[in-house]
């Protein structure tokens, strides 16, 4: 049977009449995924207790107040909600058109970084201080490119030419590329992927992405040989593929080692909350951002780490399931887009902390303590309700 | 709109996509669960041993205290700068990372050491890992203050304070208390020394030695819990450190002092005296022992040349090294003579054989024997020390007069009885039965054996026996007969080796002769010397030589008390017995006794001195010089002996510093009016 665009929707439409007759009993609640919402508070909530935890014996030995990280968390929550409000409110089809804007916004941010504007963390120019306020960029773009990239294959109609992979590349690599010169190595692989699987949804033929793919690969090859890529990268990296020299690799194989520790004793159930020792003495570094996994496998087991990950393919799920719902290509492309980012940034992030991918500074979604983030992804959940509501 | 290509349905590629992440996630939580559900147990383990780390907190050891209370030694804190290995060094030795090495630079510069010495100290294996090396002991509050203040500088690197032996009255008393060292990788391996760990110090010498397990304590133990800084978050469990119990003896400060000052002035002046070959006297080394004649207690025990103890503390120093083990000038400091060495007796040993004839039944106290200026036997000429003929006398004259030929006509006559022995056993010596009555009596008086004083190292002496003889005979032979063919035939050592080696295991009269007046093969420490006298002061019982007197806990409760234990009896007939304290009592009172000219002057009517001259030939050196002593004589109340090696006659050298020790237990006269006055050369 030949499935189509059309066909798809005209299927799902029959279903959804009959949906529509039993879920008119929930009419205010009816266009919102409660799933979604559910799930990603849930998230934060885990994310706050394991920042309180990470964070409770360093702030209470400087004798600073201990709900000092969770206050900010907190904060940044409460504007999270205002994004996603705010991002399911506007119907997403207008977003095509401000695409432009909002792409060059971010790009313009991005070069700000680079400037003396931006705020140089652990050898990485990532932070904009903005009123007290970090802003991190590079958690704007991932918005600003997945729109750009979806209203071009949109515009493809499904069946994008060399053309629009040209345009759709060109708008990817250039936020890619100045991420990279912060660094920022695993938020750069994060554009890569977002790229791909655009393409991938967008219906650009087969020949196109597995050249892309080639081309990556390549690209990583000639970048690692013209050591383009910072030495404590490098070092993060070859300590991940077991390389020889201790001292470019010591501080990535100390991450490493002590993430896995931490991750290794927490055992099947855990140590309970707040008896982690790895956690509370402080072996693991950045363990309330990048590393904020560990003290969750640390404190409760697998039983914890495997619930985080089962919320996170819910999520998935959840969002798959909207990008086959939607009425249009833009939609699909949109849902797709955020679980496909979703996913990876999980797999990158929770990979590292287990030692089967490089140390690179990425956060967990919802979870990591770090309020751009959060407000992205809450913001991202409000897309994906936008194309959710929208769907008829 | 709709593809021909099926590739390009959005839900076939949306499904594409989920099938990518689903496999993402499922790898991630196929490693959790091999993380920690499959491995997890090792992890739990690593996560322990990160934030725990053990810190031994050493033990107070014990003082040594006198009597009276006045340490001999005790415990002082002293500032110590130290380094954590782990922190500096990795495991070859080499400094982690440029800022250790520039850490050790600084250390070194600050401690006003060479980078090497520093390195050396710090690479020490005498050291645990457990615990920071000491670098440096007594450094100044400054150099603390640098340490402490400055601690980014010094990564790695404490000031603390540690415990460290104090002597408060230096060098005092070396020999008895002896010192601590480094426990070695050899005593480490040994189970005896299983609660020992790598750098604990040992008592290595003295009472620290024999007194180790009550002096020692037990350490104690923190198990910490510390952050990734090395921060110390929590005692996680903590074993107090149970100090080292006091240990209460018997030894007098004072008279030490007193007695190491006599000794010492006496054997230096004696050097002299000019001999007859017109050569000084060498006096190299000696002995001196003041015991409490009642209970068998140590008052006092000298040894010549002495060392400081406190070189001892951190470690010795090259030049002290040297000096301790390798100086010619100074013969073996850190031996102590007084129960270690092994010395011919000479003449103080004629009231073991006196007696020992007397109890074979040879003669009686009282007999009158003749005193000729020679004695021949077998071809061999054997003098008395005294030319002239001394005429017929008994024992306690003997004694007094200390007739050699007295002696060597009874030695000869009891060595004929026991020849007729040998030869009813067809001179089969392993069937026959031979009374060998000097060594039986010898055995008595406690000689031979040694007599558990509470050192180490306590030298049993040698009292030689015919078995004895044929035993080393036996190991030696193969040397002798092979010296005998390669040397010069006729020469003297050609033929004194060819002598032994066919009959060197035979007892023969000669031997006999020259132990009765204790030469030849016999050997006595000074502690047995007067351990004997001692027995003869009270009346025959031989009692163990002690030094402790009681342990006490640190809150003041008596542990253990040590105290007068008769290890033997003399069995001496009262004849004899009076017989031989009449002897040693007209050494030194009757005129013609071979110390009374030693003791002119001192007020012997109110304090009667009893006591033996000794001087031991053992050529080619000059005699050692002996003096045995008790007074008063009639109420005994501390033994004196004194020996100086190589000191000429024992009325010389040895009875005028017995008369020094005397005149300060006594009160004769104060020490700062002491002068040593040379005695006449009776060479006895």
């Amino acid at each position: 049977m030949e499935v189509g665009y059309g066909e798809d929707r005209r299927v799902r439409m029959l279903r959804e009449n009959v949906q529509d007759r039993w879920g008119s009993a929930y009419a205010p609640f009816r266009p919102l995924d409660p799933v979604l919402v559910v799930v990603a508070l849930l998230l934060t909530g885990i994310g706050l207790i394991a920042i309180y935890s990470a964070k409770l014996q360093a702030l209470t030995n400087q004798g600073l107040p201990t709900t000092l990280f969770i206050t900010r968390q907190l904060i940044a929550m409460g504007i999270g909600i205002v994004g996603l409000i705010g991002a399911s409110l506007i119907d997403y089809r207008r977003l095509r058109s401000y695409s432009v804007v909002v792409y060059a916004a971010s790009i313009v941010l991005l070069i700000l970084t680079l400037t003396p504007l931006g705020t140089e963390i652990n050898g990485s120019q990532r932070w904009l201080v903005l009123g007290g306020f970090q802003l991190q960029p590079s958690e704007l773009a991932k918005i600003a490119v997945l729109v750009a990239v979806a209203a071009i294959l949109h515009e493809a109609k499904g069946e994008p030419g060399i053309g629009s992979v040209a345009l759709g590349l060109v708008v990817a690599l250039v936020p890619m590329g100045l991420i990279f010169l912060q660094p920022d190595l695993g938020t750069s692989i994060v554009f890569v992927w977002l790229a791909a699987t655009l393409f991938l949804i967008g219906g650009v033929k087969a020949r196109y992405l597995v050249g892309l793919v080639v081309a990556g690969v390549v690209g990583v090859i000639v970048a690692l040989q013209m050591e383009v890529i910072q030495t404590y990268q490098l070092g993060r990296l070859t300590s991940f593929l077991g390389a020889s020299d201790p001292a470019l690799a010591q501080g990535g194989a100390y991450h490493t080692r002590q993430s896995l520790i931490a991750i290794g004793s927490g055992q099947f159930s855990g140590k309970g909350l707040f008896e982690g020792t790895q956690t509370a003495l402080q072996y693991v570094p950045e363990n309330h951002t990048d590393f904020i996994f560990t003290v969750i496998g640390e404190e409760f087991g697998f039983l914890g780490t495997a619930t985080v990950l089962a919320l996170f393919l819910l999520l998935v799920w959840r969002g798959l399931r909207i990008a086959v719902m939607s009425k249009d290509l833009f939609g699909t492309l949109l849902a797709g887009g955020i679980v496909s980012v979703l996913a990876m940034q999980v797999f990158i992030n929770v990979g590292m902390t287990v030692g089967i991918m490089p140390v690179t500074g990425l956060p967990l979604p919802f979870i990591s303590y770090g309020g751009t983030s959060l407000i992205v992804w809450f913001t991202m959940i409000g897309l994906l309700l936008n194309v959710h509501m929208r769907r008829f | 709109m709709a593809s021909s290509d099926s590739s390009s349905s959005p839900l076939l590629r949306l499904t594409f996509l989920s099938v990518l992440i689903i496999g993402l996630f499922l790898a991630l939580l196929t490693r959790l669960w091999f993380l920690q559900v499959l491995t997890g147990d090792r992890y739990l383990t690593l996560a322990d041993t990160n934030r725990s780390q053990i810190v031994v907190t050493e033990a107070p050891r014990g003082d040594i205290l006198s009597e009276g209370g006045a340490p001999l030694v005790q415990n002082r804190p002293a500032l110590t700068i130290s380094a954590d290995r782990q922190a500096l060094l990795t495991t070859d030795d080499t400094p982690v990372d440029e800022e250790a090495e520039l850490a050790i630079g600084r250390l070194a510069q600050l401690l006003q050491l060479s980078e090497d010495e520093v390195m050396e100290r710090l690479t020490s294996r005498r050291y645990s890992p457990f615990r920071p090396v000491p670098i440096a002991f007594d450094v100044t509050p400054e150099v603390v203050f640098t340490v402490q203040e400055q601690r980014e500088l010094f990564p790695g690197i404490v000031a603390e304070t540690l415990p460290v032996r104090s002597y408060p009255h230096g060098e005092l008393a070396a020999h008895v208390v002896g010192y601590l060292n480094q426990i070695s990788e050899a005593e480490l391996a040994d189970e005896r020394y299983a609660d020992y760990r790598g750098g604990d110090l040992i008592g290595r010498a003295g009472l620290e030695a024999s007194y180790e397990s009550y002096l020692r304590g037990t350490t104690g133990s923190r198990l910490l819990e510390v952050n990734a800084q090395g921060r110390i978050i929590d005692v996680v469990r903590e074993t107090d450190p149970v100090p080292g119990n006091d240990l209460i003896v018997s030894l007098d400060p004072e008279l030490q002092a007193v007695t190491e000052r006599i000794l010492e002035e006496g054997i230096v002046a004696s050097r002299d005296f000019v001999r007859d070959d017109g050569r000084n006297l060498p006096s190299t080394a000696g002995a001196a022992i003041v015991l409490d004649a009642t209970d068998g207690a140590v008052l006092s025990m000298a040894s010549f040349p002495t060392f400081d103890p406190r070189e001892f503390v951190g470690g010795l120093s090259e030049d002290y090294a040297q000096y301790l083990y390798h100086d010619e000038d100074v013969p073996q400091p850190t031996i102590n003579r007084a129960v270690q060495a092994r010395y011919p007796p000479g003449s103080v040993y004629k009231i073991v054989t006196g007696a020992a004839y007397v109890e074979g039944g040879l003669t009686t106290p009282r007999t009158q024997l003749p005193c000729p200026p020679s004695y021949e036997q077998g071809g061999i000429v054997f003098n008395n020390w005294n030319r002239v003929d001394e005429g017929r006398m008994d024992l306690a004259v003997a004694i007094m007069r200390s007739c050699d030929t007295y002696f060597y006509d009874l030695a000869y006559q009891q060595w004929v009885r026991e020849d007729r022995q040998l030869e009813a056993a067809d001179r089969d010596l392993s069937q026959a039965e031979i009374d060998e009555v000097v060594p039986e009596v010898a055995e008595r008086f406690g000689f031979g054996r040694q007599l558990g004083i509470d050192l180490p190292s306590e030298s049993s002496g040698y009292v030689p026996t015919r078995q004895g003889k044929f035993e080393t005979w036996l190991r030696t032979r193969e040397r002798d007969c092979r010296l005998a063919d390669e040397l010069e035939p006729g020469s003297y050592g050609q033929l004194i080796s060819e002598d032994r080696c066919r009959f060197g295991g035979r007892w023969r009269g000669g031997d006999a002769i020259n132990t009765s007046i204790g030469q030849g093969e016999t050997e006595t420490t000074p502690l047995q010397v007067a351990m004997s006298y001692l027995a003869v002061a009270n009346g025959g019982e031989v009692l163990r030589p002690h030094l402790g007197r009681a342990v006490v806990s640190p809150e003041g409760e008596l542990l253990e008390e040590f105290g007068r234990e008769v290890i033997g009896t003399l069995d001496l007939d009262d004849a004899t017995m009076a017989a031989i304290r009449e002897g040693l009592l007209r050494v030194v009172m009757d005129e013609r006794g071979t110390a009374n000219a030693a003791f002119e002057g001192f007020p012997l009517d109110r304090i009667p001195v009893a006591g033996k001259t000794g001087t031991a030939e053992q050529k080619p050196k000059v005699p050692y010089a002996w003096f045995a002593a008790y007074a008063p004589a009639d109420d005994p109340q501390y033994v004196v002996v004194v020996s100086v090696e190589e000191g000429g006659g024992g009325s010389q050298t040895a009875a005028p510093i017995v008369r020094g020790i005397f005149e300060h237990l006594f009160d004769v006269r104060p020490i700062d009016e002491y002068v040593f006055e040379l005695g006449p050369e009776i060479l006895d």
